[in-house]
């Protein structure tokens, strides 16, 4: 599995050219209107934008559509759930299951706003390089420490893949074969011990050769921000597109339905 | 065992941000430099284990191990999980940027209640005590996350009353193969590097005296 979000960072784009802290800052704005969205018109209308929003970045089909399969496997039992558990009256069953439209509306909605959200923040993380993005999210006063931590571990869950890769083969070539019994438990559970272990030996090791070249906690970089008039423009008007959305959305243009579909 | 993006109210995320802030800044409070790196050990760990898949059946689930996070990490477990899910969020789109309040509070919630269940140990003196806390731990762990996820869902409106129900009864395995894996990682453990658990006590002989913690 590829965890390296940030591969096609190199892609030049009007969104990867855009100055990371208005990037990060205006994108998540829009990111949140997004999430408080409550009628269906306007979520299609944010879907667009989403779309839009990547399509400018130039990001690749096939890493958008792998990214996006992750994402469906939780988001589609929403279509089979909601339709059959929503309360009140149902429109008609199916094989004895009430079926009610109202689901089907709710789940719609949960449905594009998420894959609006998720295409937003790809766009976000897919177009910089991870550490830029999270320099970017230090200067925009994210705690030191907890940008630290991301840093730390987004580089170390890269080295534990290769890891425990390592030791599934190794485990595999002795006949391991995962099953639903408590002997698959107690292997896993020592499994990820000696992970523990082994990479707790390495990060000491590790830890002191970054003290010995004078590792105080800060994170120090080459990057420079610098911001222009264009990278201004582009934060304002994502800003003012997520207000007006909210507003469209609040303001009454569109209601929620109370019963059925729309 | 995330909540989707778009699914949660206004009010409910709120109320997640704003717990996650007030519970991250008191497990952070005095964390030393030296602690990042063991942290973001966990945190890893945590995170690529998720990736693991145990077979139930004609499906499978995936390994949370909140509850272990709880059990090597202490306080501090919930810092971990809340970059662990950042990371997610960011990587995968699992959970979502906006829910990351409310699946800290779930996820984090639940370590740090296994950290209490882990501490319990020192009460009792049977054989095999560390597995039998340890599956504890992350029977519990697994347990609250799936009351919290249930609470969030039920307070968010009528139409998930049902989805929250199902939701605490599909925890029912999962808490069951946790209770395995965490049981037996923490025997693990506290066979071959004892000091890495939470709470650890030193030996008796020790000169720093039988209290302190590691």
């Amino acid at each position: 599995m590829a965890l390296d979000i940030d591969r096609y960072s190199s892609i030049d784009s009007s969104i990867s050219r855009w100055d990371p802290r208005f990037k990060v800052f205006s994108l998540g704005v829009l990111i949140i209107s997004i999430a408080l969205l409550k009628t269906i018109p306007m979520a299609f209308v944010a879907l667009i934008i989403a779309a839009i929003v990547i399509g400018m970045s130039a990001l690749p089909l096939h890493f958008i559509s792998n990214g996006l399969s992750f994402i469906l496997v939780f988001l589609v039992p929403f279509f089979f759930i909601m339709p059959f558990s929503y309360p009140g009256e149902a429109a008609f069953h199916v094989l004895g299951l009430p079926f009610a439209w109202e689901g089907l509306r709710y789940a719609t909605l949960i449905f594009t706003k998420a894959l609006a959200i998720v295409l937003i923040s790809f766009s976000i993380f897919g177009s910089s390089r991870f550490d830029v993005s999270m320099i970017a999210l230090q200067k925009l006063k994210c705690p030191k420490i907890f940008v630290q931590m991301l840093l730390f571990t987004y580089r170390y869950t890269h080295v534990f893949l290769e890891e425990m890769h390592r030791m599934h083969t190794s485990m595999h070539s002795r006949g391991f074969v995962a099953g639903a019994n408590a002997q698959t438990l107690r292997i896993y559970g020592n499994f990820i011990g000696t992970l523990l272990v082994r990479s707790f030996e390495r990060t000491d090791r590790v830890y002191k050769a970054m003290l010995s070249k004078g590792y105080q906690g800060e994170l120090h970089s080459m990057v420079k921000f610098h911001s222009s008039f264009p990278d201004v423009l582009k934060g304002l008007i994502v800003v003012g597109l997520s207000l007006v959305l909210l507003l469209s959305d609040y303001g009454g243009i569109f209601k929620v339905a109370e019963r059925g579909w729309y | 065992m995330h909540i989707s993006e778009g699914v949660l109210s206004a009010p409910v995320l709120i109320t997640g941000f704003v717990g996650t802030a007030v519970l991250a800044a008191a497990t952070m409070r005095k964390m030393d430099l030296e602690e990042i790196p063991k942290i973001s050990v966990i945190t890893s760990v945590f995170f690529v284990s998720s990736l693991i898949h145990v077979p139930i059946g004609v499906t499978s689930v995936h390994l949370i191990l909140n509850g272990l996070v709880g059990v090597i990490l202490g306080w501090r477990a919930f810092p971990a999980v809340l970059v662990g899910l950042v990371l997610q969020a960011i990587l995968f789109g699992h959970g979502g940027v906006t829910v990351i309040g409310v699946n800290s509070l779930m996820m984090g919630g639940g370590a740090l209640v296994a950290y209490i269940v882990w501490q319990q140990r020192y009460r009792f003196s049977f054989k095999r005590r560390e597995f039998i806390f340890g599956a504890l731990a992350g029977a519990t762990a697994v347990g609250v996350s799936g009351i919290i996820l249930a609470l969030a869902l039920a307070t968010t409106g009528e139409a998930f009353h049902a989805v929250a129900g199902a939701v605490l009864l599909a925890h029912i395995p999962i808490m069951i193969i946790e209770a395995g894996v965490v049981g037996a990682c923490a025997e693990f453990l506290s066979r071959v590097k004892p000091d890495i658990l939470a709470g650890q006590r030193l030996a008796q002989s020790a000169s720093a005296g039988p209290d302190a913690a590691t």
